[in-house]
Formats: C-alpha cells, structure tokens, sequence
C-alpha cells in the first residue's frame, strides 16, 4: 500500500516537472502568438465598431424544412445565426453555407448584402465545396496540432499547405524542423495524431479574419516563412490577407473552413517526409495525414487502405519552389 | 484415406476429451470413462450428419426446455443443469410419462422397512425444469387420500415404474383431490400395462365425478374438461362470477404465448445436443426389457 | 423455475423482445391494450409504414411480426391461423393480404420482417417518444440515408482515388514486366516471330468455338 502511495507520488511529481519545462518552453513562443492574437483581437474589434449604422438584409433561406426569407444585420449576421433562426440541428450539423448558390461562404463570416442561403453539411448530394473546405481544414488544424505538439528545441516553422487536392489521398502541412535527420517513428506520428482528436474534442470555433497588408506583416514579423509570403499574397488579393484562427493559433488561408473543429471525426496522421535541406541545420517536411468528417463510419480495413496511401509523399506543390500560384490561377 | 483421417481424428480426440470435473461422485469411475465414450462421436466434427430429433422430444422431455422467463435464463446453468441430467438418466431409468400416467416410484426411506418405500399414483401435476422438474402422485389408502411430491432427479429415487402410461383431458389433476375417492384409488400391487411399440400414448377421457361443496379451489372457473357434474353444484352466482373471469381474448394474445414458450430453433439446438445421448439410453432401455421378458417364464418353469 | 409451455410451437423472432409487456394505460385492461393493438397491426399491414409513439409501435411489433410468421408457418389453410388473422386485421382484405402478399415477400427471408425507427418528436408538443414502425419492402422510398452510393461523399471519393491508383500501379507493373520479357526473348531466341502466329490461331478458334453456342 505505502509502496503503492509513493510510486503515484513519484509520477505526480514526475507530471508536474514535465508540465513545468513545458511551460518554460512555450513561454517564448507564447509571447509573439499572445501579441499576434492581442492584434488579432483587436483588429477584430476595430472592424466590429466600424459597422456603425445597422441595416437591414433579406437572406432568402433555401432547404429543409422549408424556404424562408430571414431579416438580418448587415456585416454582422453570420450564416450560424441565420441557422440559429431555423433549429438547432443545422447550427450543429452545417459546415459551410453556399451564398447565391455558387460561392462557399464560412459559418461564422458576417454576410454583406442581400442574399440566398445554403446551409452546406458532408451528406449532402454534392458536397464538394464542402470537402474541400474540410480538407483545407484539416491541413490548417495539422499546423495548430505541430505547433502544440513540438518543444521549443525542435524549432518548429509552419511553412504553408497547398490548395485542398482530396484526390490525392491525404491533407499536408509543409513545416521547417531544425532537424536534418528527424525519421518519425509511429509514436510520434500518433502523438500529433492524438492532439488532432484532442483539438476535435475541443470543438473550437474558426474565426476568420481579413487584414490589410500592414497589419499583417505586423502581426507575422516573428514568423521569417510568413512574412516572405505575405507580400506576394497580398497582391493577388487588393493588399488584403485573410487569417484564420483557432484557439490561440493563427495562420494565413484564402479560405473556406468549417465552422468548428467538431466536425473532424476519424483522423491519423501518417508520415512526415523530408523534402530538402534548408540553410545549415534547418530542413523541410511534408507531414501528410487523412481524416474523415465525425459521422462518418468506415471500416477498419478501407481505412487501413486510405492510411496506407496517405503514407506516400503528396505530390503537392512543394515549399522550396517558386511561388507559382499566379500562374496556376492564370491557367486555371 | 478417408477411414484413414477418421481413425486418426478419433484417437486425437480421444486424447484430448473434455474430462468434466465433478467435485463428489455417485459412480464408479469405470462406468463414467464408458460413458464419456459416446459424447467423443460427437467431437468427431463435421463429418458426422446432425441427427434429426424427434418431434416429440417436447412432450417426451419436456424439462429440457428451459424456462421461459428471461431473467432466469442463463446459457451456462441450462447446459450444465442437461449435462447433469443426462448423467443422471445414465444412473437409472426415467421413462416417458404425463400427468394422468400411474406410476411407482421407489426411493430411499431411513424410516421404512428395509430402507425403501415404493408408492403407487397417478401422476397430477408435472412442474418445473431443469434438475428441479418434479411431479406429484396421489392415490387413496385406507380411505387416505396421499400426495408425494417427488423430485425427477433427486439421487434418492431408486426406480420409476410407469404402470399404465395415459392421459388426461387436462394438464393438471387438482381436482381429483375433491373428486370421489374411488377415481384417485389405485392397486399397490398393480401389474404394468406395456403398451405396443410405436403406438401413440391413449387418452383417458374419464370424466370424475365431483364431491359436493365446498370445494379446494373454484373448479368451475377453469374450464376443466375431465369432470363431470360440475353443473350439479354450482349456483347462478358462481356461473356469473365464473363468467367474469374467463379471459377469451388470450388465445389472441401472441406475445403472451411466445413469452411463455420456447422458440423453435432454441428446440431444435437444446435437443441436438442432448438427442444422440437420449436415443441411447433409449435403445439400451428396449434392450433391457427385452432380456426381461424373455428371462421371465423361465423363473416360473 | 416454471415450464416451457409445449402445446404451441412458434418461430424465434428477430427482434428484440422485451421480459415484459408495457400495458399501455387504458380503461378495458388486458383486453383492451389488445383491441388498441390490433387497430395498429391492422394499419401496419395496410400502410406498410407507419408513425405513431415509441411504446405502442414496440409492443405492436410484436405481434405483427408473430402474424406474419404463424402466417408463413401454417399457411392458410391452418384454422388456428386463419382466426388469428381474423382477429388481428380488422379490414377483411388484409387478410389475403396477410397470406397472399406478405407470406410470399418474407417467406426467404432471414432477418425481421418490420423495421422501427426513433422519429424526431414535435416541439413543444406530447412528451412521448416517437418512431415509425414499417413493413421491410414497403414501397416507399427508404427512411435511412445510403452513404455508400454518393460517390461523392468524402470517404468514396478517398477509396475511389485509392482504388484507381492501384490498378494504375497493377498496370504498370505488367507493362514492366512485359517488356522485360519481351527484352528476354528477342535477347535469348529469335523463335518468337513463329510463335506468335500459333497463337493468333487459337485464339481465333477459340472466338470461333465462343460464337457457336451463341448462334
């Protein structure tokens, strides 16, 4: 019995040391990601207040139970409260909205003129715009789950992710490691697997927000990889970023997302492959993950098949390339 | 080749048969090895046809079955409680009978005479299953009516005698407790009546005769097809009570019935395991009487 | 530890019963819970769907599916059964119904013949569960949605990918390995010329020898 005490004991102690490093580690990189959120924060506001005078909009609803045409705020009424009119089962259950029938529209993005509403969930007919939202969101919810994961030694970079590719197996976050031989065991890769599940259980809301080019070259200045993608992005879209958020991790994506973590059922990630070396002792990895949207039941041998392509290097764009969106947008 | 496999099949199983283990024994371990031979046919596997039972195994043995209500059920009690049941049946012969049947059942008795007691009755009432089935005989001496309840299993009984195997009208004989006593009197020193092989069992539809009121229970309110003049006692008073109690609607009521039965598949499985068993038990059992009456007339020569 | 009853046989059902019946509260006792359960095993036979409160739609089940199956075991010209039918489906015609339609649709069939469904309940309104109790095979469109059909749901379209990509790999390993047996061949012998028309003849004869039976 008194072996027994002292044993828990030991580990107790042995948990709250570790908790300590660990916060000592975070410290340092908390204090840029507090003030990029402090500016997050903000910034929002900033926009919240500039509204000024409500007007009014008519959002015509259309789907179940029934068409109905809605009175809402302008630039401050999102599609969830749009959803919160109709019933608790579509604010749970929408992951995107479709305005004017064409274009995805983020649950919690304020609408700004007269409009129809789709509320968009992984069931229905054709849900493309709907996956590829998720798949984006899973790529984007990787970073936050690297970042929480790796200690302050690793010196962890979230470098980007490439454009949503479902076809291709698997959803990527590309990050620099001050490794130049890191080989992930399967510990590992289920360690930042287990803080994905740990993120979907959170069930943490993703808030959008768009910046101009100042601000966020301000709020990316700590981030060497961000700041050098800024500029170029900015341009494509008249000096404006569009930033996602999640808990207290921030990252650029053109966009859409999912409303909310929740909506990440089933998830592994899977490999991490170096792509280059990068500078003297840093290097680039692709790490590759797949996941299916929560509700949705899949055997363990055809997901056993899905893991087992998901291992095999994306063929996305990679990182160390020329910055080549233009011109893909110019073809496309 | 194929005689082959199945030697070889039989002498490894064989080798590794489930020995049950039994914490006191009633029998010589001699007889329990021969026993456990035929159960290792049974583990030759796939290549031995499932026997097809009999479907009068219901009737013939209904304590089998076990009982309907769910809560009581439980996989492993049933099957060790048949296995228990078997080897008991292996020990002494329990033969087919019903209620209506007259028996002689003759088990251990400190306070008898040369330890032993045999009564002569018929059979009212059949109840319970498992181990715990148990019947009750009644018959009338020295003007006495006497019911012995006894247990099927119970290690007491020595020897079960079916003296005339027959039915009743109903399911259960109650009333012969307020019937004449002459209808529940029945000879100590009764011959056994054998019935043909392969006959099917007769129904007795004598009808008793009742003893006026009072009675032990209100017979005229269940519908008893084997007595004869309950009209005789009865008032208007007790016919409209009678009437208020009956429940027609019953016979509609599926679920009642399937809750009070046995689905047939579960039949089907319990009795295949226990059917080969039972058959050879059965089959030794004619064997015996046989050998008995061909030995008879010589004792009387 | 009472008996089994054995003067009645009955199938196994494929449901799940319950130990106990509900009694389902109503003035006329036992016999009235069975006439409120025949008005809704007779419109169960005669919608094939129906929504109605969870505890009356489970008992009914019951006794629908037992009808069915007497049905299939005794056939029509069962007495007992003919009157058990009488008394249960109260519109007469659903009694052919019973044995002409049902007893054929479910005579193979291996899993319950009904299906019940937890049903949203309105809101405010009754307290009391909903469900929707069916006939297996109704005729109308079904209440649970397939998501193995919509090759565009996310997990088709990940196993269709996959599934491609392994044939692509199939194929390409057999074009590698072709030619690298043709490689062999023309290096080692130059007899494949002659061996090849040998085989045009066979399989020519073969088509040949396909399309007789045909014509």
């Amino acid at each position: 019995m008194a072996a027994a005490t002292k044993l828990l004991k030991k580990s107790l102690v042995g948990i709250s040391q570790i908790q300590q490093y660990r916060n000592i580690a975070k410290s340092a990189i908390s204090a840029s990601n507090g003030h990029r959120n402090e500016l997050f924060n903000q910034e929002r506001r900033r926009q919240q207040d500039a509204v000024g005078r409500l007007e009014k909009i008519e959002v015509r609803y259309l789907g179940l139970p029934e068409d109905v045409t809605l009175v809402m705020n302008n630039n401050i009424s999102t599609p969830f409260n749009c959803a919160q009119h109709l019933s608790e089962g579509h604010c749970k259950r929408s992951a995107l909205a479709l305005i004017d029938g064409s274009v995805p529209w983020d649950m919690h993005r304020p609408l700004q003129e007269s409009c129809t509403l789709q509320l968009l969930n992984f069931n229905v007919s054709d849900p493309h715009l709907v996956n590829k939202a998720f798949w984006r969101t899973c790529s984007f919810m990787l970073g936050a789950a690297l970042q929480r994961v790796f200690k302050q030694e690793a010196n962890l970079q979230l470098h980007s992710f490439p454009g949503p590719n479902i076809k291709s197996g698997s959803f990527v976050h590309d990050i620099v490691l001050g490794v130049q031989n890191w080989e992930p065991t399967k510990a590992e890769m289920r360690a930042i697997s287990a803080e994905m599940v740990k993120l979907a259980a959170q069930d943490l809301c993703i808030e959008r927000l768009e910046v101009d080019l100042d601000l966020a070259t301000e709020m990316f200045k700590d981030l060497r990889y961000k700041s050098e993608q800024i500029p170029s992005i900015a341009q494509q879209h008249q000096n404006r970023v569009t930033l996602y958020r999640l808990g207290d991790h921030i990252d650029i994506s053109r966009g859409p997302m999912v409303a909310s973590t929740r909506f990440l059922g089933k998830c592994t990630v899977l490999a991490a492959h170096k792509l280059a070396n990068e500078g003297a002792s840093d290097a680039f990895y692709r790490v590759q993950g797949v996941a299916l949207p929560a509700g949705f039941a899949l055997n363990h041998f055809a997901y056993g098949l899905l893991e087992q392509r998901a291992q095999k290097l994306n063929p996305a764009r990679l990182p160390n390339e020329p910055f080549e969106e233009q011109r893909q947008m110019q073809l496309s | 080749m194929n005689i082959n496999v199945r030697i070889l099949t039989k002498s490894v199983a064989q080798q590794y048969a489930f020995k049950r283990i039994v914490t006191f024994s009633t029998k010589p371990t001699q007889q329990a090895a021969a026993a456990a031979v035929p159960q290792q046919q049974e583990v030759t596997g796939p290549t031995v046809r499932k026997p097809i039972v009999p479907a009068h195994y219901r009737f013939v043995y209904p304590e089998f079955l076990p009982d309907p209500k769910v809560e009581w059920r439980n996989a492993v009690r049933e099957k060790l409680e048949r296995l228990d049941m078997i080897d008991r049946r292996r020990q002494i012969e329990l033969p087919e009978f019903y209620v209506g049947s007259i028996l002689a059942v003759t088990s251990s008795d400190p306070h008898a005479a040369g330890k032993t007691s045999r009564f002569v009755g018929i059979c009212i009432h059949r109840e319970r299953c498992g181990l715990r089935a148990r019947f009750i005989l009644r018959n009338v001496i020295d003007h006495q009516g006497i019911e012995v309840v006894y247990e099927l299993y119970d290690p007491t009984i020595q020897k079960v005698e079916v003296l005339r195997l027959e039915k009743r009208l109903d399911d259960s004989l109650f009333y012969l407790r307020d019937a004449l006593p002459e209808f529940s009197t029945f000879d100590e020193n009764m011959e056994a009546e054998p019935l043909e092989e392969g006959a099917p069992v007769p129904i007795n539809d004598i009808k008793v005769v009742l003893r006026p009121r009072p009675w032990l229970e209100r017979w005229e309110r269940q519908n008893l097809l084997g007595v004869a003049n309950i009209e005789q006692y009865i008032k208007d008073k007790h016919r409209k009570s009678a009437e208020k109690v009956q429940k027609p609607w019953e016979k509609y009521d599926l679920m009642k019935q399937y809750r009070a039965t046995i689905p047939e598949e579960e039949q089907k499985e319990i009795f295949a395991e226990v059917h080969t068993e039972l058959h050879t038990l059965e089959l030794q059992r004619k064997r015996n009487k046989r050998k008995r009456t061909f030995v008879k007339p010589k004792h009387l020569a | 530890m009472n008996q089994a009853d054995v003067s009645k046989l009955m199938s196994q059902l494929r449901i799940a019963v319950r130990p106990t019946k509900r009694n389902l509260k109503n003035p006329d006792g036992p016999e009235g819970r069975l006439l409120k359960l025949r008005k809704t095993v007779t419109a169960l036979v005669k919608h094939e769907r129906i929504e109605l409160y969870y505890n009356r739609a489970d008992e009914a089940r019951g006794y629908a599916e037992l009808l069915i199956s007497n049905a299939i075991r005794h056939g029509d010209r069962h007495k007992a059964t003919m009157e058990l039918a009488d008394y249960w489906l109260l519109e007469k015609q659903l009694v052919h119904k019973l044995f002409k339609v049902l007893v054929p649709r479910y005579e193979n069939s291996n899993v319950s013949y009904t299906r019940m469904f937890k049903a949203p309940r309105d809101y405010p309104g009754m307290y009391y569960r909903k469900s929707v109790l069916e006939l297996r095979g109704n005729p109308y469109p079904v209440l649970t949605p397939d998501n193995s059909q919509n090759r565009n749901l996310l997990h088709n379209v990940l196993l269709d990918e996959a599934r491609k990509e392994f044939r692509r790999e199939k194929l390409a390993n057999l074009a590698n390995k072709l030619a690298a047996e043709t490689e062999n061949a023309t290096a080692s012998t130059t007899a494949t010329p002659a061996q090849a028309p040998v085989t045009e003849t066979q399989t020519e004869q073969s088509k040949q020898a396909e399309e007789a039976p045909k014509a």
